[in-house]
């Protein structure tokens, strides 16, 4: 490797850098100045729905709201993570074979469960709140993390592995420093897929009384409010695809630096 | 990232080692048996039932039978061979087909005949053995090397036991006494919720089948649909269903045509179009994959045997791909069946409005009642199109 292809390399990362944060950034921008500017666009909701008493959403303000979202999708999240990628490393190892299958087709199912179902079955268990939306969460996001904790473990090769065996490292150094680096793309693929579908699922907990994005849009389809249910909708939407574009440059990195090392 | 939505059922060997799947499966079962509420009884439908343990529900020699049972299938789990599997697999259906008998036993103990609202409520143990029982199910599936009928067959069968016995016995059991309060209504609600999940299905699938089709002959048209069906998935289903509201509202206001066609703000119209919506992006996106992974060489091979470019695909691209595409119809399906439930918040009807009534009436029982039958219906279609997909997959089954 001559001396200047080196520094093309250190150089490629670190001007594409800026670029992968531009678009986040852009869309987390959107999604504050919407939930700054909603309470003074009063005129423009107005023009929508002239004949309502009230346009704007005031029960509770709309970083309230934001933040109980988040906070619902991210415990959601965490566990699931948690919860998912550990299993997905436990079977993969000799002593969890066995489990393989059984993970694997109890991911599947959760994902068939519907999360309103499980919301109403939840309700009794948990009461009315906040809980039962996290746990429909928990299980509907399962999938994807579990699916690809497993295709990404199992596509490091062989070869790799026991090239790791050959220097000398033991199982937990080779599920650290080699097959996790590599499956990490895989895995945050998987994160991504579930966390996006969680932040439009979370809304449904307002139906059982969780208070967060979703409660603009009950009440507007209650009230036959259109407005109220474009404000809940429009900070949803723009949640997700903060987080999703987040996570899109999040992959770009990861990728780009599994592929920078000079061959 | 796979390009399935769902992991192919893995082959497993069969080793001489204790199988400890079954083993700690056995272990949760006892301990949910033990250490949770078997029923629950309540004075009327919308008091919280108080919950009672497995000895005061079944006495102790149903106790013992249950844990009995319980045990011998870790027993067997111990000596794994085709004999002991099979035999766990009669232990599993025999539970399967005892526990509506517990229920009655617990009914005939705990409810007093004096007490005409008096109802039984299944307890969290019940249900916890009842997942795990299905779960060691899948298990011995694969270790037995069953095909996914069998376990079709069995759940058939008990839950027609099931049916029966609620049918004839179970009067005491807060779920028959719901039903048979608003045993008309339940129908229809599954009924309407079938037709509306067919309905959206069956036009997602045509209309994905044609997206992907044009999607492959326009290669621009690719990038700016999937951007457009990715963003429809960010909109949450509660709000897509709400947004179509005012402007159908205001159609069918203001163009006669289409009143009488039965559009209407509320009611069928917004629900079906926010479920093709929404069923759009796994239809197109599978049926897309499926076409475009077809090997070059296969389609090659066929040319070269002298196809022409509509046989190519109607005899080689086209069942090569079925399997994928199928699997995109079974994610679709499920998803709607899901969403269904949410459109009854518009007045779509469905199960939905079972959930949704209960939960405002705090009545429990109506809300299982309505959320059952939903998770039932996603299983069976899951089951039965994951079964058809194995069917049509190159080579079948064995």
């Amino acid at each position: 490797m001559t001396h200047s292809a080196t520094r093309r390399q250190r150089r490629v990362p670190h001007a594409g850098q800026k670029r992968f944060w531009t678009r986040p950034l852009l869309w987390g921008v959107l999604l504050c100045i919407c939930v700054a500017g909603i309470p003074y666009a009063e005129g423009l909701f107005r023009w929508l729905e002239p004949d309502a008493r009230q346009v704007i959403y005031q029960r509770a303000p709309f970083y309230a709201l934001l933040g109980r979202h988040m906070l619902v999708v991210g415990a959601a999240a965490v566990v699931t993570i948690a919860v998912g990628v550990g299993a997905g490393i436990a079977v993969t190892r000799r002593r969890g074979r066995d489990f393989l299958p059984l993970v694997a087709q109890l991911a599947s199912l959760g994902q068939t469960f519907p999360p309103v179902a499980v919301l109403a079955l939840a309700v009794p268990i948990l009461g009315f709140g906040t809980l039962p939306i996290i746990m429909a969460l928990m299980l509907y996001g399962l999938l994807p993390i579990v699916r690809n904790t497993l295709a990404g473990l199992q596509e490091v090769e062989g070869d790799i592995k026991t090239a790791a065996r050959a220097m000398g490292m033991t199982p937990v150094q080779i599920l650290q420093r080699v097959e996790l680096p590599l499956a990490a793309p895989v895995i945050l693929a998987g994160i991504r897929t579930s966390v996006t579908i969680n932040i439009a699922t979370a809304a449904l907990g307002a139906t059982v009384g969780a208070s967060n994005l979703g409660d603009p849009i009950i009440a507007g389809i209650i009230n036959g409010n259109m407005a109220y249910v474009i404000q809940g909708a429009l900070i949803i939407a723009l949640l997700a695809l903060t987080l999703d574009s987040l996570f899109d440059s999040l992959q770009t990195r990861l990728r780009q630096r599994l592929s920078a090392f000079p061959r | 990232m796979s390009l399935l939505d769902a992991l192919p059922t893995p082959r497993l060997e069969r080793g001489s080692y204790p199988n400890v799947v079954l083993v700690s499966l056995s272990a949760v079962m006892l301990a949910a048996i033990w250490g949770l509420d078997a029923v629950s009884m309540a004075p009327n439908r919308i008091v919280q039932g108080a919950g009672a343990g497995v000895m005061e529900a079944l006495g102790w020699p149903g106790a013992l039978l249950a844990s009995l049972l319980v045990l011998a299938l870790g027993t067997l789990a111990f000596r794994p061979n085709p004999t002991n599997y099979s035999a766990a697999l009669g232990v599993v259906v025999l539970i399967l087909a005892l526990m509506p008998f517990g229920l009655m036993v617990a009914g005939h103990f705990l409810i007093d005949p004096a007490l005409p609202q008096a109802r039984l409520g299944i307890g969290a143990g019940y249900w916890v053995v009842l997942f795990v029982l299905l779960l060691c199910l899948i298990e011995l599936r694969l270790r037995l090397a069953l095909t996914r009928l069998w376990p079709m067959l069995i759940l058939a069968g008990v839950g027609l036991l099931w049916w029966l016995c609620a049918w004839l016995w179970l009067g005491d059991l807060a779920l028959v006494q719901e039903y048979r309060a608003r045993d008309q209504q339940l129908i229809r609600a599954v009924g309407q919720h079938v037709v509306l999940v067919g309905v959206a299905v069956s036009i997602s699938v045509v209309l994905g089948t044609l997206l992907a089709l044009l999607m492959r002959r326009y290669a621009r048209l690719q990038k700016g649909a999937f951007a457009v069906l990715n963003f429809l998935q960010t909109i949450p289903s509660l709000a897509l269903f709400g947004l179509l509201l005012a402007p159908l509202a205001w159609l069918s206001a203001n163009v006669p045509v289409l009143a009488e066609l039965g559009v209407s703000g509320i009611g069928n119209t917004p629900a079906l179009i926010a479920l093709v919506a929404y069923s759009l992006l796994p239809m197109v996106r599978n049926t897309y994959i499926a076409l475009e992974e077809v090997s070059a060489d296969t389609l090659e091979a066929a040319s070269a045997m002298g196809m022409r470019a509509s046989q190519r695909f109607w005899q080689v691209r086209l069942p090569l791909a079925l399997p994928v595409l199928l699997e995109g119809v079974r994610i679709t399906t499920v998803q709607a069946i899901g969403l269904t439930a949410v459109a009854a918040l518009i007045g779509a009807g469905g199960l939905g409005t079972f959930i949704f009534q209960g939960l405002g009436q705090a009545a429990m029982d109506m809300v299982l009642l309505g959320a059952l039958p939903i998770l039932i219906l996603a299983l069976m279609v899951d089951a039965a199109l994951s079964a058809l997909t194995e069917v049509l997959r190159p080579g079948g089954v064995q």
